[in-house]
C-alpha cells in the first residue's frame, strides 16, 4: 500500500510569495515572514530548494546563436521594401491630384467658351433672314418713317379711301 | 508625462535609448541604424528563447523593429525603451506562437528515464562536465529536456520566464512589457516555476532521493493550468 504524500503548508499565495521570495522580490516582513517557513518547516525548505534548482536549470539551456552578421543591413533593406510602396503611393496621390486639377481646368475652359459663345452677339442665321425678308426688303422706306404712330396713320383708311385696297 | 510625473525630456537625459528613440522618431538618419544595431542581441536571444528556432527568431526580431519604425511617430517617452521594445515584442510573439498553434511537447515523465544513460541527477550532469563522448551526450540530453520543459509552458509562462531569467527583468517591469497586473505576474511565474520543476523532477534530485516537493509534483502540473487558464484576462 502506498503512502500519500503529506500535504505542503503552503497555498497557492504563499507558494507564488515563496517563488517571489527567492526571485528577490520580497522585502522587510512579507520577506522575513518566508524566510521563518523557511527555516521552520524542513518541507517548505525542501519546496523552496527544488523550485531553486529547477529554475538554476535554466542556465544549462544552450546560449542562442547569435544574429546573422548582416541582420541590420537585412532589417534596413524590409524596412526599404516597406517604404517603396509608399513612396508610390504618394507618387500615385500626386498624379491624380494633377489629373483632377487637369479635367477641372479643360471644363472651365469649356464651360468659359460656351458662356462667351452665348452672351456675345452673332451674325443672323438663314431662317431668321427668311423671316425678315420684307422687312430687310423695305427697310430703306421704314428708314424714312420717324415714328410708328406715324405709320399707323398712313394705314387709316380715311386718309387714301379706296386707293389703298386693290 | 510618465506615471512618476517625469516629462519625457527627463527620461530622455536618464535613458540614452530614449534619446535614441526620439531621433527615430524625428527621422535622424543613421539613428535607427543604430538602434537595431543595439538591441538585435537581446531581442533576437529573447525569440530565440521564445520560439527556438533561429530563423524564424531573426524574423520575428526584424518584424519587431519595423513595427517601432513604423509606430515611431506616435512614440511618447512614457517608461524604459527596452520596456516599450519588449512589449511590442510580446505582442507579436504571442501571436506567433498562438497562429502556429504549436501543441504541447510529450509530458517529460513518461521519457525522463529513456536514453542511452537514462536520468541522472543534475548533480553528475552541471558539475562534473567532462569533454568526452558520454559527457556530451548526457549535456545535450539535459540541454533537451530543459528546452523541452521550457517549450511546455504555455506562451505567457514561457515568456514571463524568459524576460526574468534571461532579461533579467523584475515583476512589475514584465507587468508593464506584458500588460498585466504584478500580482498576475507573481502567479504566473509561481506556476512557471512549478511546471518547470515537474517537468524537470528527474534532473532536481539529490543525491539521487527525491526531494519532498517532488511527490507533489504531478498534482501540481494538472493545477496550476487550470489556475493559469483563470489568469487570463
Amino acid at each position: 500500500m502506498s503512502q500519500s504524500p503529506t500535504p505542503l503548508p503552503l497555498n497557492e499565495q504563499e507558494r507564488a510569495d515563496l517563488v517571489a521570495y527567492l526571485d528577490g522580490e520580497l522585502t522587510g516582513e512579507a520577506a522575513r515572514e518566508i524566510e521563518a517557513k523557511i527555516n521552520l518547516d524542513p518541507r517548505i525548505r525542501a519546496e523552496a530548494e527544488s523550485l531553486k534548482r529547477a529554475w538554476e536549470l535554466l542556465d544549462f539551456l544552450p546560449k542562442p546563436p547569435e544574429p546573422a552578421a548582416d541582420f541590420t543591413e537585412r532589417t534596413l533593406e524590409r524596412l526599404q521594401a516597406l517604404q517603396r510602396p509608399a513612396t508610390h503611393q504618394v507618387l500615385g496621390r500626386w498624379l491624380l491630384a494633377l489629373g483632377l486639377w487637369g479635367l477641372l481646368l479643360v471644363a472651365s475652359g469649356v464651360a468659359g467658351y460656351q458662356g462667351f459663345r452665348w452672351l456675345s452677339p452673332r451674325e443672323p442665321g438663314e431662317k431668321e433672314l427668311l423671316r425678315d425678308l420684307r422687312l430687310i426688303e423695305n427697310k430703306r422706306y421704314y428708314d424714312r418713317i420717324e415714328s410708328f404712330e406715324f405709320l399707323q396713320q398712313l394705314d387709316h383708311p380715311d386718309l387714301f379711301g379706296d386707293e389703298t385696297n386693290p | 508625462m510618465s506615471a512618476t510625473g517625469e516629462t519625457s525630456t527627463q527620461m530622455a537625459l536618464r535613458d540614452p535609448d530614449i534619446r535614441l528613440m526620439l531621433q527615430v522618431r524625428e527621422d535622424h538618419a543613421g539613428a535607427f541604424e543604430q538602434l537595431v544595431a543595439r538591441y538585435q542581441h537581446r531581442l533576437v536571444s529573447v525569440m530565440n528563447h521564445l520560439i527556438g528556432n533561429a530563423e524564424e527568431a531573426e524574423d520575428l526580431a526584424q518584424e519587431v523593429f519595423l513595427r517601432v519604425y513604423k509606430a515611431r511617430k506616435k512614440y511618447r517617452p512614457r517608461s524604459k525603451f527596452s520596456t516599450w521594445l519588449f512589449t511590442i515584442a510580446n505582442n507579436l510573439a504571442l501571436n506567433h506562437i498562438r497562429s502556429r498553434q504549436r501543441k504541447p511537447l510529450v509530458p517529460l515523465r513518461t521519457t525522463r528515464d529513456s536514453g542511452p544513460l537514462g536520468a541522472r541527477p543534475a548533480e553528475q550532469l552541471v558539475h562534473d562536465p567532462g569533454t568526452g563522448p558520454v559527457q556530451r551526450i548526457q549535456k545535450d540530453e539535459l540541454a533537451q529536456r530543459i528546452r523541452d520543459a521550457l517549450d511546455s509552458l504555455n506562451e505567457r509562462q514561457r515568456m514571463a520566464v524568459v524576460l526574468n531569467k534571461f532579461e533579467d527583468m523584475g515583476y512589475a517591469e514584465i507587468a508593464e512589457v506584458m500588460e498585466l497586473s504584478t500580482k498576475a505576474v507573481k502567479s504566473l511565474l509561481s506556476r512557471a516555476r512549478m511546471n518547470l520543476r515537474a517537468a524537470l523532477e528527474g534532473y532536481i534530485h539529490m543525491d539521487g532521493a527525491p526531494t519532498a516537493a517532488s511527490s507533489h509534483h504531478h498534482d501540481d502540473l494538472d493545477e496550476v493550468e487550470l489556475a493559469d487558464e483563470e489568469d487570463r484576462p
